[in-house]
């Protein structure tokens, strides 16, 4: 106890920034957005801030709780995006409690071996999401097993009713397909974990379809993952600058 | 790294301003940002609220970067306690000081008799909301909004948009040529001395990136279309929020 007595009344107001990370943003958050979902915080590589997800947007807060910055954040030297960083560590720590029973999956057959895993938030009624599925076979036979995650967005009514009925289909993978290639999918209903995705999504900050994510997280581009070759080299770099990294 | 992509585009628009004098410990922070953004064009550099920070003004937009050049911080501080955006303050001072310095005989004035606000308007004749905002000029009038407006025609220079604002402008009766320009009507090909160009340059510089643009009184850009009550109230929090924040 370095501090004497008579200060107790101070040490007892300011506990709130005392605490864990998490009590920490959430009161700053509190103040700013009260509304607004924290989803997750960690400590920053930043000297100084918290990192959160608050309400699906990348947030860093300063350990005294008095700013927010709501934004990205660089490392100069490395001119690294920081906040993308940070942002794939936590989509992957939520993904990886994401089970297969959850996914519709797409592997490299036999003799074929997986290289890569991506994951695609995808919507039946979106015509990127529809174009990607086409060229399925491509992926899969350049070495990419895409796992994909339900996500019907708000602005296709009735797309949840689609992705449901094929998730109650007897086979999954071709009703997927079917639907992908604008067959009504019917009206099939059953426990089925579309609601939960599209929950997990948003809480990711994930706005749109399709969304591919590499295995540890980060977010690739549209126009790269929409073909099939620049995915397949794309994910070859990344792989390699990640060993070249660890 | 897209986000500073977007900044540097918006940075080509603009003309390298005076800059102030330098302080030696602003190296770093200066090295720091052309090192990321090598075509940048630093307007200031000045102390931060944020500890161990230097704000640093490029265009109509705001960085943070650490004394020591190691990180740079993009996006909207906010002072949580206060519930203040920080940046949006200070990038206001500059909007205002550029937004007041138009003399009236560049605007196209719409104002009631005793005005009790003025707003400044970016705006496209060709822009839906723009059109609808200027169908109830009557009613901002109406609440004491004075509406000047300026041009910003998004397709920018030797475009259809560009071209109408140019014949507006040039019209015998300016105020109705752009009613009925807002109304639909192709407005007769005029030629003159105009100030379409100077605005369609100011606008990037305060950071207009759509139309209509709107700044209120103190500089603060309010964004896009709001109807008459909800005007009238964003212009009253904001009066009452400059009086208690200063």
């Amino acid at each position: 106890m370095r501090f004497p007595l008579f200060v107790t009344g101070l040490l007892l107001a300011a506990s709130a920034f005392a605490g864990a990370p998490e009590d920490t943003v959430r009161a700053a958050m509190g103040k700013l957005a009260p509304q607004v979902k924290i989803d997750a915080v960690q400590e920053s590589v930043i000297p100084g801030f918290y990192e959160a997800i608050a309400g699906g947007q990348f947030v860093y807060v300063t350990k005294d709780g008095k700013y927010v910055i709501d934004g990205n954040a660089y490392d100069v030297a490395n001119r690294r995006d920081l906040t993308a960083g940070a942002r794939a560590k936590v989509r992957k720590s939520a993904l990886d409690k994401v089970g297969p029973e959850k996914r519709i999956a797409f592997a490299p057959a036999a003799p074929l071996t997986t290289k890569h895993k991506v994951i695609v938030f995808t919507d039946v009624d979106c015509p990127f999401c529809r174009r990607f599925h086409e060229q399925i076979a491509q992926y899969t036979a350049k070495g990419i097993a895409v796992d994909y995650l339900f996500y019907p967005l708000s602005i296709h009514p009735g797309a949840d009713k689609k992705a449901e009925a094929v998730w109650c289909s007897k086979d999954r993978p071709n009703a997927f397909t079917a639907a992908m290639a604008g067959q009504d999918p019917g009206k099939a209903t059953c426990p089925n974990p579309v609601p939960e995705l599209t929950q997990l999504a948003q809480s990711l900050g994930i706005s749109g379809t399709p969304t591919m994510l590499a295995d540890d997280g980060t977010q690739i581009p549209a126009q790269i993952a929409m073909s099939p070759d620049q995915l397949a080299a794309e994910l070859d770099r990344m792989a390699q600058a990640s060993a070249a990294h660890n | 790294m897209k986000r500073i992509l977007c900044l540097s585009l918006a940075l080509a628009v603009l003309a390298p301003l005076a800059q102030a004098a330098e302080k030696p410990e602003d190296a770093a922070v200066r090295k720091a940002l052309t090192d990321l953004v090598p075509q940048a064009k630093i307007d200031s550099i000045e102390a931060s609220p944020l500890p161990g920070y230097r704000q640093v003004i490029v265009g109509s937009q705001m960085v943070y970067i650490s004394e020591d050049g190691k990180y740079m911080l993009q996006g909207t501080l906010y002072d949580a306690p206060a519930k203040r955006d920080l940046t949006a303050a200070r990038l206001a001072v500059d909007h205002k000081r550029k937004v007041d310095a138009v003399p009236l005989n560049r605007r196209i004035v719409f104002a009631p008799d005793k005005p009790k606000y003025k707003i400044t308007v970016f705006t496209d004749i060709d822009c839906g909301y723009c059109r609808k905002l200027h169908s109830q000029i009557a009613e901002y009038n109406k609440r004491g909004i004075e509406v000047d407006y300026l041009f910003f025609p998004r397709s920018g220079p030797n475009s259809p948009s560009f071209d109408k604002a140019i014949s507006v402008w040039c019209a015998k009766d300016r105020n109705a040529a752009f009613t009925a320009a807002k109304a639909g009507k192709t407005p007769t090909p005029a030629k003159c001395d105009n100030p379409i160009a100077e605005d369609y340059k100011l606008g990037a510089e305060v950071g207009v990136d759509g139309t209509p643009t709107i700044f209120a009184p103190d500089g603060t850009k309010i964004g896009g279309y709001l109807s008459p009550d909800q005007m009238l109230a964003k212009l009253q929090t904001l009066g009452t929020a400059t009086l208690a924040g200063n």
